[in-house]
């Protein structure tokens, strides 16, 4: 009797056995856990040392970094378009209206806003407002296709967020002549250029639109206090517009976000700066 | 065998001789036809057997079960890659990386073994051409030295006593001239060669002397009539080469064990593989993911422990006097229960030894120890002057010259063995012997003939003449008629004649060689010199008998007790000799193959005074079985005489006899080591599942057919090795165990990868790391740990139920050491992510947005945007962190391996130096690997918070007590159950 009495309370014993002691183990790993979530706190990470310093990234998210279409044919470049409208939705000045969340910053590039520690004693913190009109040419409001239809195609141009991060103004003689054209010491400036040497007469003329003009991230929209405390955060903006892009060849742009502690690196070519394909076919 | 050999050569007449291989008997051959025969034949030397080529084996290497998996697995990343690329998917080189790294892994695992299996088979070949022989040969009429491998058929050589028998020879002349055929038939006796046909077949003439046999006296001239392979030994050592090797225990363990773990690598890679393709993920994906799993399941630094182990035994049994030629042989003795021991040099010192002697009517014991240690006999009597004369006298052996500062047991002599041993026992017990032998020169003497049976000798003492005789003891006393009593000539009467004949007969029963001695004064002129020999026993008559010598080989002083090791380690000890059943039995007695109180059939008559065929054999424990008896056995019978008398000797056995007794044992289930030094052994050491070989006395068609050879001929070391062998089996077990524990924290964070999709918790670099770098130092450092218990008191394994790796082992490595293991690695995992800001909830399902390359702005739990690049180190970061994990719970695994039984704390903790120079070479790899600039873009690995070393130390202490828990528990109540029963019952000796 192979599968007897004996061997079948022996199964049941070793099954027994087993639930216990994996039980055991999993109570024990769920209870490390436990306590150890005590020690996170629920609004500051414990350690920023992998996501600084920031990226920065760009409105259309595309894939493979390249934006392609024909000025002709609405149908190629409305991903683009409905990714911008989706974004810039919460820019609406009807999305910022609750004055108990939004607070206006200003015109212009001022300091930071510090708004007290890192906890929810005094409730969420405020958030500054950023007007979409800012954007001009850009914003979707005169025009809803973000230039494409033009074949002048906008892109927004964003910090990657980090709690407590302040940027720091970059200091004066390490910028390019035409950033230092419109400088403010409260701004962490935005350039885009020719990623390749050759590409530089391709580019043609680049607009760019943000806050009081100023191509660049106001430092009064830092520091971040995290999605609990600023569940509404914006991020402060700036579009780039290419209005005079050349047509069927593949245009490399690379755009540089400016500041002291705002590095690039070889391997991480998103950190502090981005580049992005242009091929816009005439027909 | 006998029936091939197709040699007429020996019934040719001379003249026929030298036409057939155009030479002359008395010129040799002309150098230039010489030269185109050694051409033409080939150098006369045996050739090794034909071993594998080189590139097979290391193709072996290359090919086992183990490496093909992983060579699936290095194609399955290079296809990924391929495809990848070929989707214009750049960047994503990991794959080709990790393939070149498993292509690598296996190349270098595969070219250490072949190193290791290199280094072992050269050993071997040091051993040849250790001294390039020299033969003397007459070419055209000149006698020259030349190396022996040059000569050919048809060439005339003279052979002398000393002198190694250069190819299968035709004596032509010969004077007084003996060879030593026993490592080719067997025969110890020395064997005349004599220019005459006088038999048949070729193997029993007297006129052929044969290839490598020693010439022990005389000389002789003879005609070459076959070289190299061609020769009688030639054929009989191609012959053994045609026995098939068995794989040995362990290759079988190992086999057996790979098997398993392939299977189960297999069986997890393509359950995982149905479960991702089921869950959605595209075909490609899921290959990877099996890949992955074979890499994380399969043990890479496994068999490259196995073979450090071994080998680290091997050198250390080399330090013993064992040179082990097969790795593998290392453990097979270990295994074995059953050896099979010549007794001429192996279990005695291969040394003639005066062992006793009778004078005054009384028996003494002479001192047989190696080194002169025992005890003297009382040397005050007037008989004992006179017969230490006789012996010193009448003796023709001399010490060979310049030998002043040699202890006189190592001192080389030119004479037999039993003139060589009176020699050397007079020198001990009288003084100079060449002193004593100036006093009285020698006048006539007769030399020992097998009429006579005697030898003796006049020599000129002062102004009379001294007549010393030896001989066989009847013969002597046939010439005596006085026998000297505490000094007193006293008549040789009926009462003296039965004490002699007692005595003979004790000492004969002893299995001892025993001489008569007897002297007579003469007047002076009795005998002038030159008188011819013949007349001189006309004098010898009358002579007053001085006493009896006995000589025997007497057992190695280590011996007695090794066979008592191997006893109470349940390990039999037959004795299959040559020799006399009865001088095998006294030997046999003396160390303890029959130990005290064991009875023969023949004793078991004796006793009760009944023929011996009235004795039921089953009633005597010991059995004296002669060659003869065993030709005439029926198969099968021996086997239930094997059964039925645990203590076996096999007297005047010939080599062809061992490989049936080695057989029978082998039938009857048990590991048989077998000793041996002859050509003709060479099928049995072959067969045996352990071939020793004697360095000193073993033929090199023995060494070659060994798995092991004995430096010092010595039994004892063989019992040493079996200790060794027994202690690696123990220490490889803790060793697999150890390393098997670890796969399941491999394993784990894949299985949870594809099915809770979290970010991958541990990369298949930082799995190769483990297994090939840190782990394989603790893993090798077990086989350093020395034995739990007394393991020479315990049976041998039975290798069809002791496995290496059995159900218990595995079970408890696995579901429960690795297991824990598992959740210490997620624990740390889990807090590195939560602290660097991605909660655990958050992680599960996370992977597909994780690996999304082009996902630059991925959230966190605390809202902040995390770029591809930055998301990959903090993976790096698990990766680094689950290692560390792992490793921390492998030093508390290294620990509670150390013992299976025993507390830690009763085995002691840093006992074993190796062990923990390891561990903290471990560390440090660890270390090295975490804080090395460079690091995280070459092997994925980060740089990581010093407090993640930490989390899964708690977990490292759990395996620690839990493990003392369980040890405590099998102490307490050995063959219990616990943890329970079945696959988890871990049998007291199982874990």
């Amino acid at each position: 009797e192979l599968l007897g009495r004996s061997h079948i309370t022996n199964a049941f014993k070793i099954l027994l056995f087993y639930v216990i002691f994996y039980g055991c183990l999993a109570g024990i790993f769920i209870g490390t856990i436990q306590v150890m979530l005590l020690t996170v706190s629920e609004f500051e990470p414990k350690y920023q040392d992998r996501v600084a310093p920031p990226g920065l990234t760009q409105v259309p998210q595309v894939q493979k970094t390249e934006i392609s279409f024909t000025a002709s044919d609405s149908k190629s470049y409305e991903p683009y378009v409905k990714n911008l409208e989706k974004f810039l939705k919460d820019y609406s000045a009807d999305q910022q209206t609750e004055n108990i969340v939004f607070q206006d910053c200003g015109e212009m590039p001022t300091d930071y806003k510090d708004r007290g520690p890192y906890s929810d004693a005094q409730g969420q913190k405020k958030v500054c407002k950023f007007k979409r009109e800012w954007l001009e040419n850009c914003s979707g409001i005169q025009d809803p296709t973000f230039g494409y239809k033009d074949g002048k195609p906008c892109i927004l141009v964003k910090l990657n967020r980090i709690i407590g991060f302040k940027p720091k103004a970059p200091v004066n003689d390490s910028l390019p002549a035409e950033v230092m054209a419109k400088y403010s010491p409260y701004l962490i400036p935005v350039h885009c250029a020719a990623k390749r040497e050759e590409d530089a007469d391709k580019i043609g003329t680049v607009e760019y639109y943000g806050m009081g003009g100023y191509s660049g991230f106001a430092l009064q929209y830092y520091p971040y206090y995290g999605k609990l405390l600023q569940p509404r955060y914006l991020q402060p903006l700036v579009a780039v517009q290419f209005t005079n892009l050349t047509y069927d060849v593949e245009v490399r742009v690379e755009c540089r976000a400016y500041g002291q502690n705002i590095q690039y690196s070889d391997k991480d070519r998103f950190q502090g700066r981005f580049d992005i394909k242009f091929d816009i076919r005439s027909s | 065998m006998k029936k091939e050999m197709d040699v007429d050569d020996h019934k040719l007449e001379l003249p026929d001789l030298e036409a057939k291989y155009s030479t002359s008997i008395t010129k040799g051959l002309v150098g230039a036809v010489a030269a185109e025969r050694l051409l033409r034949d080939g150098p006369n030397e045996l050739r090794p057997p034909r071993g594998t080529p080189e590139c097979v084996k290391f193709g072996r290497q290359l090919a086992g079960g183990l490496q093909c998996l992983m060579w699936v697995a290095a194609a399955i990343c290079l296809i990924a890659y391929g495809v990848q690329e070929g989707q214009g998917d750049r960047g994503s080189a990991d794959n080709l990386y990790l393939a070149i790294a498993l292509i690598a892994v296996v190349v270098v695992t595969g070219c250490f073994g072949y190193y290791q299996e290199f280094k072992s088979t050269n050993i071997i070949a040091s051993f040849k051409n250790l001294v390039p022989q020299q033969a003397t040969v007459i070419r055209e009429g000149d006698k020259l030295q030349i190396n022996a491998n040059e000569l050919v058929v048809g060439d005339l050589v003279e052979i002398k006593g000393g002198d190694r028998v250069p190819a299968d020879i035709r004596i032509i002349s010969a004077q007084g001239c003996k060879v030593d055929n026993s490592s080719l038939t067997g025969e110890s006796e020395p064997q005349t060669r004599s220019p005459e046909c006088t038999h048949d077949s070729p193997l029993e003439t007297r006129n052929i002397a044969f290839f490598s046999t020693m010439c022990l006296e005389g000389t002789a001239t003879g005609l070459v009539i076959n070289t190299g392979d061609r020769t009688i030994i030639g054929r009989i050592a191609s012959l053994a080469s045609g026995v098939e090797n068995e794989k040995t225990p362990i290759a079988i363990e190992i086999e057996h064990f790979v098997d398993i773990i392939a299977g189960l690598a297999i069986f997890f890679g393509a359950t995982f593989f149905v479960v991702a393709m089921v869950i959605g993920y595209p075909f490609l994906r899921a290959m990877v993911f099996f890949m992955a799993i074979v890499v994380a399941y399969v043990p890479e630094g496994l068999l490259a422990t196995v073979t450090v182990c071994l080998s680290l035994t091997a050198k250390r049994l080399a330090r013993k006097n064992c040179v082990v030629k097969n790795l593998e042989a290392v453990e097979t003795l270990g295994s074995t229960s059953v050896i099979c021991s010549d007794k001429t040099g192996t279990l005695t010192q291969n040394r003639m030894t005066v062992a006793h002697l009778w004078f005054d009517n009384q028996i003494h014991t002479a001192d047989t120890t190696e080194d002169q240690s025992g005890q003297s006999f009382d040397q005050s009597s007037e008989t004992w002057t006179l017969l230490s004369r006789v012996v010193t006298l009448c003796n023709r052996a001399q010490f060979k010259s310049g030998q002043e500062n040699v202890p006189v047991a190592k001192r080389e002599v030119i004479g037999d063995a039993s003139e060589t041993a009176l020699l050397k026992f007079a020198e001990v017990t009288v003084g100079t012997v060449s002193e004593a032998r100036g006093r009285f020169p020698k006048v006539a003497e007769l030399p020992f003939n097998s009429t006579n049976k005697f030898q003796l000798s006049v020599h000129t003492a002062g102004d009379r003449q001294l007549l010393v005789l030896k001989g066989a003891p009847e013969r002597v006393l046939e010439r005596c008629s006085t026998v000297m009593i505490k000094g007193q000539e006293l008549p040789l009467d009926a009462q003296w004649r039965e004490a002699f004949e007692g005595a003979y007969a004790d000492l004969g029963g002893r299995g001892e060689r025993v001489l008569g001695f007897c002297a007579r004064w003469l007047p002076a002129g009795t005998v002038a010199a030159g008188t011819d020999p013949e007349a001189l026993p006309e004098v010898a008559v009358g002579l007053c008998f001085a006493g009896l010598v006995a000589m025997i080989d007497p057992p190695r002083a280590t011996v007695p007790r090794a066979v008592l090791k191997c006893r109470t380690a349940g390990i039999r000890v037959i004795m299959v000799t040559g020799d006399h059943p009865i001088t095998a039995k006294a030997i046999a007695a003396a160390v303890g193959i029959i130990s005290e109180g064991s009875e023969t059939p023949e004793d078991v008559a004796a006793r009760l005074r009944v023929p011996l065929e009235q004795v039921d054999p089953r009633q005597a424990r010991a059995r004296v079985v002669t060659g003869a008896e065993l030709a005439g056995m029926e198969p099968g019978v021996l086997e239930g005489i094997l059964r039925a008398h645990p203590e076996m000797v096999f007297a005047r056995t010939s080599p062809q006899q061992k490989l049936v007794i080695v057989e029978s044992c082998q039938r009857l289930g048990a590991i048989v080591a077998v000793t041996g030094d002859g050509v003709n052994d060479s099928p049995a050491l072959k067969r045996a599942d352990i071939g020793v070989a004697m360095g000193i006395a073993g033929s090199d068609a023995a060494k070659n057919a060994a798995d092991m050879i004995l430096l010092d001929d010595n039994f004892a070391s063989i019992v040493t090795g079996v200790e060794q062998g027994r202690l690696i089996f123990d220490n490889l077990k803790k060793s697999i165990a150890y390393t098997l524990t670890k796969n399941i924290p491999e394993l784990t964070p894949y299985l949870i990868y594809i099915t809770a999709s979290v970010p991958l918790p541990l990369g298949c670099i930082t799995i190769l790391f483990i297994e090939l770098c840190t782990d394989i130092f603790p893993s090798v450092s077990l086989a350093y740990e020395r034995a739990e218990s007394d393991i020479m008191h315990l049976k041998p394994r039975n290798p069809r139920r002791d496995r290496l790796v059995n159900e218990p082992l595995a079970a408890y490595s696995y579901f429960q050491i690795g297991a824990i293991q598992s959740f210490a690695g997620f624990t740390d995992y889990f807090v590195a992510m939560a602290q660097e800001g991605w909660w655990p909830l958050l992680c599960l399902g996370l992977r597909p947005r994780w690996e999304d390359t082009h996902e630059q702005e991925l959230q966190d739990s605390y809202g902040q945007q995390w770029t591809f690049e930055q998301r990959r180190y903090q993976q790096y970061t698990c990766y680094t962190v689950f290692f560390i994990s792992i490793e921390m719970c492998q030093i508390a695994d290294v620990l509670i391996r150390k013992t299976r039984r025993l507390s830690l704390l009763q085995q002691g903790l840093f006992r074993n130096h190796i062990l923990v120079i390891a561990i903290v070479f471990q560390v440090s790899i660890g270390c090295f690997l975490c804080y090395c600039p460079g690091m995280p873009n070459i092997f994925n690995f980060m740089p990581i918070r010093f407090q993640w070393w930490f989390v899964p130390m708690p977990f490292g202490l759990l395996i620690l007590i839990y493990d003392e828990i369980r040890k405590l528990g099998v102490r307490r109540h050995p063959g219990s159950q616990f943890p329970p029963a079945g696959v988890l019952c871990p049998p007291p000796g199982a874990l």
